[in-house]
């Protein structure tokens, strides 16, 4: 926010606002709207993550369910990934490890 | 919930520990500082190769942080500082920058031709590019107060034409390669009746600007030093906002939206990257074998350096936009690629700090006895000027803020795409690409800095 008071930024502000400018579906594609924002997603899951975390308050009891499932879901895929990370991680430590012994 | 965050905490500090570790490893890899780069004493491609998986190992050690509220705390994390002494601070700093002005007018075209003793070149290079740069990043912008072409211009009557919206901050990437091209080609660091020419120069055509446009755009948009300290500025932990002056962790304020603005805005700030490469480009060895056959050619050398400066722009530009298209790609989102182009883009500053602050902070131990003279008695022109000698280790102390600067940048980049993204492991794909190019960028800075530094060929 340094910068508000010597830049103005009202005219790039007003793009901003416009749908257009900041959504970008292909025509073809499927698209989840958000029916607070109206914001796009390609899938379900990622639509009742953003409503849980953008629109706490707003959501009824359907959508909240929506929420904790993809929650639940989002936390075991991470899961996943951090095995995966912490494999890589050790494959480079140790490839570097033997790497200059060797050198 | 607790010991899961311990326990990432725990992750990240011993990933730090082990970068550390590889950072003295590979310290012998080069010494940023003063200008004369050492010979590796381990190969060159395991150097490069150690830079960047330190890269792509702290993008691995950031993925595991994926509480959302840890991640907002610890950006969000701030204190107000109280404002009560700013008037008189201000008028302090804007007399400053008029003495420091003035000073490279009067000493740079009266004062010793010797560009060690002149206090003109030493005010710009060491006090200011090097020494101002430095406090701008590490404290807080105080160009923002001390520029006294700011000054002079709120003095003067403006015609108040309406700035362009077209034109944007394109004047600011212009302004900022021809100075860097300027700096590169010419002896401004040796002449100082021509580095107060070029000033002169700067000042007629900055207030001729402010003139047409008034001082508040003009400096919002078009002016390249004002933008170079303002982007600075915001890695650093004190910082303004609505409520007046604000601590906060340093590089943490580059993850807020609408810090870059357009497409204008984001190629600023690949062009501060850009020019950093650059400038330790032209003196390896490498270039001088490329560029031989086609100086040989005919082709002049004062075109030469232009024309590789603006096609390495566009280089890295298109780099950075085929960047974005594929993290578009790959986290499957309907956002503008202008969006992420916009959002990704601060990160890169804290990139450009690091190198500043490696190839700097040398410089400017060196020299700070000699500008400490310079002050006291600007018209003496002594035969022999205090300098410092820096010890042996201090090329470690360059390559660890490289790396840190990357550590930050991945930092940022990564709470920037747990804002935009719902989902986390979304975030962290649309990362990869980016990941891709820094560790590829660090690669490439890393063999600048390991190459022997040669004179400026063809000129
Ligand atoms: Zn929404």
């Amino acid at each position: 926010m340094t910068d508000t008071a010597t830049q103005p930024v009202a005219d790039t502000a007003a793009t901003d606002t416009d749908e257009e400018a900041v959504y970008d579906v292909p025509a073809d594609a499927t698209a989840y709207r958000c029916s607070y924002c109206g914001r796009p997603f390609a899938r379900e899951s990622w639509l009742a993550l953003h409503r849980g975390l953008a629109h706490p308050s707003e959501l009824d009891d359907e959508e909240v369910e929506a929420f904790r499932a993809a929650h639940d879901e989002e936390e075991e895929s991470l899961s996943t990934f951090r095995l995966q990370a912490l494999g890589a991680l050790v494959l480079i430590y140790f490839g570097f490890l033997m790497v200059y012994a060797l050198v | 919930m607790t010991s899961g965050r311990r326990r990432t905490v725990a992750l990240v500090v011993c990933g730090l520990g082990w970068l550390a570790a590889t950072g003295t490893a590979s310290a012998h890899g080069g010494s940023l500082a003063g200008g004369g780069r050492e010979s590796l004493t381990i190969p060159t491609w395991l150097f490069l190769s150690t830079g960047g998986a330190a890269v792509g190992a702290s993008f691995l050690l950031a993925s595991f942080v994926t509480d959302r509220t840890f991640v907002e705390r610890i950006h969000g994390w701030g204190r107000p500082l109280s404002g009560g002494f700013e008037g008189i601070l201000r008028l302090a700093g804007q007399l400053v920058g008029l003495g420091g002005l003035a000073a490279v007018f009067v000493v740079g075209f009266l004062g010793p031709t010797n560009a060690r003793t002149n206090l003109a070149i030493l005010l710009v290079w060491v006090g200011w590019w090097a020494g101002l740069a430095m406090t701008t990043y590490l404290v807080g912008n105080s160009w923002a107060t001390l520029n006294p072409f700011k000054t002079l211009a709120q003095l003067l009557p403006t015609l108040d034409r309406p700035y362009p919206d077209r034109v944007g901050s394109w004047p600011a990437v212009g302004g900022l390669l021809v100075l860097v091209w300027l700096e590169v080609v010419s002896p401004l660091a040796d002449q100082p009746r021509l580095l107060a020419s070029v000033v002169a120069g700067y000042t007629v055509l900055t207030i001729a600007g402010a003139l047409v446009f008034g001082p508040d755009d003009w400096f919002a948009h078009a002016d390249p030093v004002e933008r170079v300290f303002r982007y600075y500025g915001r890695f650093a932990p004190i910082g303004r906002d609505e409520d007046g002056l604000r601590l906060r962790l340093p590089g943490m304020d580059l993850s807020t939206p609408r810090l870059v603005d357009g497409p204008d805005e984001v190629a600023f700030v690949v062009a501060l990257l850009w020019v950093t490469t650059y400038d330790g480009l032209v003196t390896t060895p490498a270039w001088r074998d490329l560029t031989t056959p086609i100086v040989d050619a005919g082709v002049p050398p004062h075109l030469l350096y232009p024309v590789a400066l603006a096609v390495g722009f566009a280089g890295f530009l298109g780099v950075y936009r085929l960047a974005v298209r594929l993290s578009r790609d790959m986290s499957e989102t309907y956002l503008a690629p202008a969006v992420l182009a916009q959002r990704f883009a601060p990160p890169l500053v804290a990139i450009a700090v690091g190198y500043h602050f490696a190839h700097y902070l040398g410089y400017f131990l060196v020299l700070a006895p000699s500008l400490a003279v310079a002050l006291t008695s600007p018209f003496a022109d002594p035969a022999v000027v205090p300098t410092i000698e820096l010890p042996e280790w201090f090329g470690a102390i360059a390559l660890a803020s490289v790396i840190i600067g990357h550590l930050v940048a991945i930092w940022v980049a990564h709470a920037a795409a747990y804002d935009l993204f719902p989902a986390r492991l979304q975030a962290i794909r649309s990362q990869y690409p980016f990941i891709a190019v820094m560790v590829f960028y660090t690669m490439t800075s890393l063999w600048v800095v390991s190459q022997p530094e040669v004179a400026l060929p063809h000129l």
